[in-house]
């Protein structure tokens, strides 16, 4: 239990000075085809390229089906992906991304409320 | 009504004896069996507990949250479908209380007035209401802090009080398999009924002692007073197969039933009593089964527009008031006005002058089947839908303790497709609405044998209506929000 409590701490994102910014459209979300574009930005504001970016997004409720995405570069530092949010409710978003430096950063965003179109 | 007690059911012969069933029964007769099936749910419920304060707060990533609302609910409800009270069985809240046990013996008794399932009926709204108002499947914090509420309660209950106080009187998920476990094909019953004529130890209820000490238990009896000879069906029974250990002529048996015929069979039963006069016990019967739509409806979209609605006509943005109100609608007037509906429906077309609460107390237990057909609709979706969630989280777990066993999470596990399971939970709602009438027919065939159709059709009507709203509750989308008024 001990190793349980040890080994369960969430693992430290090793490049917390990345600043992502997050763009959801439409906006508010709905149910259906959601593009999620978000943008990295070292310390110095500059984009981040060629970064490798997964975005999942799963329901607060546990058990749902999680909806995954693999992200293309539309612009400098700017990461796109299309998400079909299935169901109705409360959702988070979590990123997932590996810098051309090696380093990992990791997010989430809240998307509450979703309803039907 | 002719309101006259109705007959002693004469006991039937026991089917299939699971005790008897090669390994099955053989691990079951084994003394230690439950205390295995004890350890292995404790250790699950410390890991739940631990990464529930501890790991990633989100539920989808949380053992807390996923094993308890996703796993241990449909699992619970389909064996309580297919087998009985197992999960009472192997609960591990007893491990702790039977451990303190050994060093602290209880010595108050249950109070007299509270011998009943009033104070447990309380428990069992505050936890469906605590459920919805801290959204307890979207917290892994929350839920971890449950477990040890349950486990907490288990045993300062049980430290103060004698015999099971705590399962029969308290614990909300103990009386929701016993009304469940109504309609289980197993029950703990006697092989024999001669053997127990000729009995003069009655070790079923009073267990066992040491000759030479007569306060070293050997073994347990009954403590949940329920003796075997007089006992029927699977109220207040917790499968612990104490009775079973202590019986010196091994006549007690783990058998087969027809499912549901003790809601519509009136005896005195050991323990409990006749179900007849049993108000609480019927108040109980209408909280299963108005919660389980409760409950359900909780999940869809309608919810935030009637909730919406009764803020603004009770001028307020707190959730607490709004919830509270809609407990009150949906527990207290809706099933006032139905079945008091009913009742007095009934007791109009047969021409009796017993009073609307006997009628009610009566009846009230035909509508478990349908109510459990919704729990089992609902749960059942969760679980199927989710099944192989638990395998990415469990996965990353280890892969957190540096044991990379499994390989990398495989987070694009689900369950079996929505369109697979849709099916089945129309035919778990039908199920229990076609068990609904039959139990209804079967009460009103015993208490107004001279009219038996004109006394059944109210509650026919009401099971139908019953039966529409959770279709149409089956029907609407699902949406699971942890806010209030889209804060």
């Amino acid at each position: 239990m001990v190793l349980l409590v040890v080994g369960c701490r969430p693992a430290p994102d090793t490049a917390s000075d990345i600043a992502v910014t997050w763009q959801v459209a439409p906006d508010p979300p709905r149910i259906g085809q959601t593009t999620v574009t978000v943008a990295l930005a070292d310390s110095l504001r500059r984009p981040i390229r060629e970064a490798r970016v997964t975005l999942k997004g799963t329901m607060t409720h546990p058990g749902m089906a999680p909806v995954l995405a693999e992200t293309h570069e539309v612009a400098p530092g700017r990461y796109q992906a299309t998400l079909d949010l299935t169901m109705g409710g409360d959702w988070v978003l979590l990123l997932q991304a590996t810098l051309p430096d090696g380093r990992s950063v990791q997010r989430q965003k809240a998307l509450r409320g979703i309803r039907a179109p | 009504m002719n309101a006259e007690p109705a007959t002693e059911t004469v006991p039937a012969s026991p089917g299939l004896d699971l005790l008897r069933v090669p390994v099955i029964g053989r691990f079951l007769q084994w003394r230690r069996s439950r205390r295995v099936m004890q350890a292995v749910l404790l250790l699950v419920a410390l890991a739940m507990i631990v990464h529930g304060f501890w790991g990633p707060q989100l539920a989808s990533r949380n053992l807390a949250t996923l094993l308890t609302w996703v796993h241990y609910r449909g699992v619970l409800v389909l064996v309580l479908l297919v087998a009985g009270n197992l999960f009472c069985m192997a609960c591990p809240f007893m491990l702790p209380r039977d451990l303190a046990r050994r060093f602290f013996k209880p010595v108050l008794k249950w109070p007299r007035r509270l011998r009943n399932k009033g104070f447990a009926v309380v428990w069992f709204i505050g936890v469906l209401f605590a459920y919805e108002l801290f959204d307890l499947w979207g917290s892994p914090w929350w839920t971890a802090w449950l477990i040890v509420g349950y486990f907490s309660a288990a045993l300062l209950v049980d430290a103060l009080f004698k015999n099971a106080s705590f399962c029969k009187y308290v614990c909300p998920i103990g009386q929701f398999n016993f009304v469940a476990s109504t309609l289980s094909p197993l029950e703990v019953k006697v092989r024999d009924h001669d053997t127990c004529a000729s009995c003069r130890t009655l070790d079923c209820i009073k267990g066992t002692r040491a000759e030479e000490d007569n306060t070293l238990v050997l073994q347990r009896g009954c403590e949940l007073a329920l003796f075997q000879p007089a006992k029927t069906g699977n109220m207040d029974c917790t499968f612990c197969l104490d009775c079973v250990y202590a019986c010196p002529h091994d006549n007690i048996a783990i058998a087969t039933r027809l499912p549901g015929s003790e809601l519509w069979e009136d005896p005195r039963r050991s323990g409990i009593g006749r179900f007849s006069t049993r108000t609480d016990l019927a108040v109980l019967a209408l909280l299963f089964t108005f919660g389980a739509l409760l409950n359900a409806f909780g999940m869809v979209s309608p919810v935030y527009a009637v909730q919406a609605w009764l803020a603004e006509r009770m001028g307020t943005t707190a959730e607490a008031p709004v919830l509270g109100t809609l407990f009150l609608l949906a527990l207290v007037v809706e099933p006032l006005l139905l079945i008091g509906g009913a009742a007095y429906l009934t007791r109009r077309v047969t021409g009796s002058s017993e009073k609307l609460l006997s009628v009610t107390t009566r009846f009230a237990y035909a509508l478990i089947p349908l109510g459990f057909g919704v729990w089992l609709s609902h749960y059942s979706f969760h679980l199927l839908t989710g099944l192989w969630t638990f395998v990415p989280v469990v996965q990353q777990v280890l892969l957190d303790l540096g044991i990379p066993l499994f390989g990398s999470p495989m987070w694009h596990l689900t369950g079996v497709p929505q369109e697979l399971v849709l099916p089945l939970e129309f035919g778990f709602l039908s199920l229990g609405a076609l068990g609904s009438l039959l139990v209804a027919y079967r009460i009103a065939a015993r208490d107004h044998p001279e009219r038996p159709v004109a006394a059944f059709v109210p509650w026919a009507v009401l099971s139908f209506m019953l039966w529409l709203a959770a279709l149409w509750l089956l029907n609407q989308p699902m949406e699971m929000r942890g806010t209030f008024l889209g804060s």
